[in-house]
């Protein structure tokens, strides 16, 4: 099973547990007809990155109060801001879905996720031979909602990568992305290559999760 | 004046705007407006930059001035608009040297936000920051109107019709198109251009994301689809990035050369975008000058449009799907009294998946408010289907209404060859944009002769032609008449359709079924007379898609005609099973399964047969509960334990469902115990987008024979409270996805104990757990799906 089959499965709440054949037949299919609907687009900048103390940092001249994000970018000297989306037709398909096969929307919810991750994780490997080149090391990705880093900073991250007209990424008045399979997300960049700080999953508290990563 | 010389001789717009700013020490983030009050000098600078270096337009610093962007501001939106209007007034008069013409555009770029049902923000919403804007540019002297860089048709129709409500200016609308020729949104150049025709902007056309290279060949591709003056700013290049900060490298040299391509080909209006300077400018004005706009044809094509799609009426057939229309449909009938959307939707996807490229809709019903649904049915269509509508109404009130919120250049059924007819309907069209049916019928009735419908069509053509509708906007039905009382008339309608193409060239329609009313094997008259017209130069039929025969017909036509390249439609269809199955189903087997066997592995297709085999022997009911309910069970009880998961638990779900509808199909009205069974109200609650939870719960109730008034998303509170006291519901299910809607949920649970005291709520979502749902006062914290059914079993089962 690739990984993102995999990611999937557990989004799906399968835990340890082994899928079953026709899950794993509605994932395939899932994810074959996102290949066909998604219209995946990034956008990203590079911006000076501060920490003043070990509870504040400051991205361009934009003041970001989070104990988790300063530990995330401890020692960066610049950070990637990043937004990612899948397109508005993925969520077009969602809601057909739900009205005529409710099986098959929650199963392309959790594939449309797992597409997305991948298709950060390949654009971040890209970036992160290209960054090689120039000396840089990249942190894992911090996307607002981890921790305490406030969901609320959508709103300037949005502004400062200009994505509603450049991807069309935009949120609603609760902070939620729109198309709703995209995400925002912080990449610090240091001249070390420091393994601390994982990402994502591990970062998280809450170890009693149906969801949470096995490895 | 500018209306003169548009189209006429190429004016030339300004530049780049943020890059300058940037470069006098704008801040990313930063709202570049607010610069208009507190570095007025930078900005007139640069508008006099501009001016100077010869363009006609300038651009006032308004792109993102709209009350969506500065709701927190602490500078007045009306006083930055003012400003920047003053600021170019100003500039003109600093920078332009001789007696030359010059104006002064308000700029108009996009909310930031995404409209409903992709979004949260509403139609009139949008509508309501444009206008208040455009009225103010105006009022500080504002000579037209340019809206930019959007992104969503949607978007851009709402700002289309603020200008020509709210100011007398000119408008001129230019869309962000990719490389390939989408919007973000999906629409292509065509549909994006069909809507911007029709809602009658004077100049249209594309400006930003693409360098001059990338954007010739969708200005070319605009220009082939269009007769209105064409807009082209590109930038100067794609983005490039070096030490964190956004540039553009293409040289004014480097553009002026692909610039001089786009004016040789049609261009009317030309400038820069992100990247682009005076430089840029200055040199197109130099090397073009003073230079005549090389005439475009008018272009024929009779084009509908969705948000995401345009389909042509008047190259190769189409079909336009009727089944969402109550007329002697006893279900769909009992959905529009019900409000059943998700019935209506369900048959707009089936058509759709049966081959349908146009949906009618019509919802007339004699007891409903007619306006309140077709606005509805028309958005919420929108949300799930990229096919074009054919609003089908005769009440001018609805007609309007869905034509306003329409996403993209309509289909509009119909206007007839009867004075108050065309008084009504045309002004619409002119408005709005559309392609209209026109039936030629008038004040004294259907002629009974292909003369007399051929003159009442053209009576409408000229009458069109009055309003300034172009013939490419009609699509003629000469009316389809019951052979049985006039075995003469299917003749009739033949030569008539042969006669309008002939003498006018114009798209034709009909409505086939009606031919073959009152006869028996219906299906094959149908069938043949389809391809009977189809030869005779139909170019939409509106038939049922499900039909077999009709699709045959359809089908069987395009591939004798030459007009199925290499046969795919055909062989897609009839070439055996290696066509599309694979992929679409999950593996299924073939062969007899009892119901509950079928239930339980998620067969759905299984699912309906052994519920077909069950009737035969036994009633509805009890096969409900002696087979449906126990797989049920034991499926829900296997999730609970952790050896049945969520996708197999919805299979099973799906599969019930399907046996359901055949039993459901199957019961007489008043054993159907519709008024009996238990209501429960969902929703996802106010802020909320997320629904794919309340989804899952919906259906597993609906299996469990509750009778669930789903509300959708996004539900404001009062909402909520009025469903359950107008149904007197006593359970309300909740969902939330995250922290920031969590505070909605308790709004709504605070409304429904002061007001509904008798009524429950049970939560669910991402985002709470117990602890949380007791801090809002919820009544039960659904952990998942089941609970939630087996909470409102035990909650009614009390009552």
């Amino acid at each position: 099973m690739d990984k993102r089959t995999g990611e999937a499965v557990r989004y799906l709440g399968y835990g340890n547990h082994a899928v079953d054949e026709d899950t794993l037949g509605l994932i395939e299919a899932s994810f074959s007809e996102l290949s066909e609907t998604a219209k995946k687009r990034i956008v990203y900048r590079i911006f000076e990155l501060q920490t003043p103390d070990d509870e504040q940092v400051i991205i361009g001249n934009y003041l970001v109060k989070s104990r988790n994000l300063a530990r995330n970018l401890q020692g960066c000297e610049k950070v990637v801001l990043l937004g990612a989306t899948l397109g508005a037709g993925v969520d077009l398909l969602l809601r057909r879905y739900a009205l005529t096969e409710v099986a098959r929307a929650a199963v392309m919810q959790a594939c449309a996720a797992a597409d997305l991750e991948e298709y950060l994780d390949e654009w971040q490997e890209g970036f992160k031979k290209k960054m090689a080149k120039e000396g840089w090391y990249l942190r894992p990705r911090f996307s607002p909602g981890y921790g305490d880093f406030s969901i609320l900073c959508q709103e300037q991250i949005l502004r400062m990568l200009d994505a509603a007209k450049r991807i069309g990424l935009t949120m609603t008045d609760s902070y939620m992305l729109t198309p709703t399979k995209s995400v925002t997300a912080l990449i610090g960049l240091g001249r070390e290559n420091t393994l601390c700080g994982k990402g994502g999953c591990e970062e998280c508290e809450k170890t009693d999760c149906v969801y949470r990563r096995s490895t | 004046m500018l209306k003169e010389r548009l189209g006429k001789e190429v004016l030339y717009f300004d530049g780049g705007m943020g890059t300058l700013l940037q470069e006098k020490g704008l801040q990313a983030g930063e709202l570049p407006e607010i610069w208009n009050l507190t570095h007025m000098e930078e900005v007139i600078e640069i508008h006099r930059d501009y001016f100077e270096a010869g363009s006609d337009i300038v651009l006032t610093n308004t792109f993102g001035a709209n009350a969506l962007k500065f709701q927190d501001s602490e500078y007045e939106l009306e006083d930055i608009v003012t400003a920047a209007v003053i600021h170019v007034k100003e500039a003109a008069y600093l920078g332009v040297h001789d007696d030359r013409e010059v104006y002064t555009a308000l700029d108009i770029g996009p909310t930031g936000k995404l409209l409903k049902p992709m979004g949260d923000l509403d139609f009139e919403d949008a509508y309501q920051a444009f206008a208040q804007v455009m009225r103010w540019g105006e009022a500080a002297g504002a000579d037209l109107i340019h809206i930019e860089t959007m992104s969503d048709t949607y978007e851009m129709k709402a700002a289309v019709l603020a200008a020509k409500e709210q100011t007398s200016l000119p408008v001129f609308a230019t869309m962000i198109f990719d490389e390939k020729g989408r919007l973000l949104t999906g629409a292509d150049v065509r549909s994006a251009m069909a809507m911007l025709e029709g809602l009658g902007v004077d100049a249209l056309g594309i400006n930003c994301g693409l360098g001059p290279e990338q954007m010739l060949p969708i200005f070319q591709e605009i220009v082939s689809h269009t007769s209105l003056p064409v807009i082209v700013k590109p930038n100067a290049g794609l983005p490039k990035q070096k030490d964190g900060a956004v540039y553009y490298d293409v040289t004014p040299k480097e553009f002026v050369r692909v610039m001089e391509k786009i004016v040789d080909g049609g261009a009317a209006v030309i400038g820069g975008c992100c990247g682009t300077t005076p430089g840029h400018i200055r040199n197109m004005t130099e090397s073009f000058g003073r230079r005549a706009v090389k005439k475009v044809d008018h272009k024929e094509e009779t084009v509908v449009s969705s948000y995401g799609a345009a389909v042509v009426l008047d190259d190769c057939p189409v079909v336009i799907g009727e089944r969402i229309n109550p007329t002697g449909k006893k279900r769909l009938k009992q959905a529009l009294k019900e409000q059943d959307f998700d019935y209506i939707l369900k048959e707009g996807i089936r058509q759709q998946e049966l081959g349908a490229q146009i949906l009618d809709v019509n919802v007339g019903l004699p007891d409903i408010d007619e306006t309140a649904m077709m606005r509805e049915a028309v958005s919420r269509l929108q949300s799930i289907t990229s096919l074009p509508l054919q609003i089908d109404t005769v009440d001018p009130e609805a007609l309007e209404s869905a034509m306003r919120i329409y996403n993209g250049k309509p289909m509009v059924n119909s206007v007839s060859g009867k004075q108050e007819s065309m008084d009504q309907v045309f002004p619409l069209v002119k408005k709005y944009g559309g392609v209209v049916v026109g039936l030629t019928l008038d004040e004294s009735g259907i002629p009974d002769t292909a003369e007399g419908r051929i003159r009442i069509a053209g009576k409408i053509i000229k009458e069109a032609e009055k309003y300034g509708i172009r013939k490419k906007d009609l699509v003629i039905d000469v009316l389809t008449m019951t052979v049985s009382s006039d075995p003469g008339s299917a003749r009739v309608t033949l030569d008539a359709l042969r006669g309008v193409k002939e003498k006018f060239g114009v798209a034709t329609v009909l409505g086939v079924s009606n031919i073959s009313f009152g006869l028996p094997n219906r299906a094959a008259l149908n069938a043949n007379f389809y391809t009977m017209a189809l030869e005779a130069g139909l170019d939409a039929g509106i038939i049922n898609p499900a039909s077999e025969d009709m699709m045959c017909s359809y089908r069987s036509f395009l591939a004798l005609t030459g007009q199925d390249p290499n046969f795919e439609g055909y062989i897609g269809q009839y070439g055996g099973t290696e066509a599309s199955e694979t992929g679409k189903k999950h593996p299924e087997t073939s062969g007899e399964m009892p119901l509950e066997a079928a239930i339980e592995k998620g067969m759905k297709k299984e699912a309906a047969w052994a519920a077909e085999q069950l009737l035969k022997e036994q009633d509805s009911l009890s096969i409900i509960n002696r087979y449906l309910i126990p797989a049920l069970d034991r499926v829900g009880k296997g999730f609970e334990k952790g050896t049945v998961f969520l996708p197999q638990l919805l299979m099973s779900a799906d599969a019930a469902k399907q046996a359901f509808s055949v039993l459901k199909e199957a019961m007489p009205a008043q054993e159907e115990g519709e008024k009996d069974r238990p209501k429960v109200i969902l929703a996802t609650v106010k802020g909320d987008i997320h629904d794919i939870g309340k989804n899952i719960v919906k259906v597993l109730l609906e299996n469990y024979s509750f009778d669930v008034l789903d509300l959708g998303k996004d539900v404001p509170p009062e909402d909520i409270l009025k469903k359950a006291v107008d149904e007197d519901v006593k359970l309300v299910g909740l969902s939330a996805l995250m922290t920031t809607t969590v505070a909605s949920m308790e709004e709504t649970i605070r409304l429904l104990r002061r007001e509904k005291p008798d009524c429950r709520v049970m939560v669910g979502g991402a985002v709470l757990n117990q602890e949380y749902a007791d801090m809002i006062g919820a009544d039960f914290y659904g952990k998942d799906a089941m609970q939630s059914v087996y909470y409102a079993q035990e909650i009614f089962h009390q009552i």
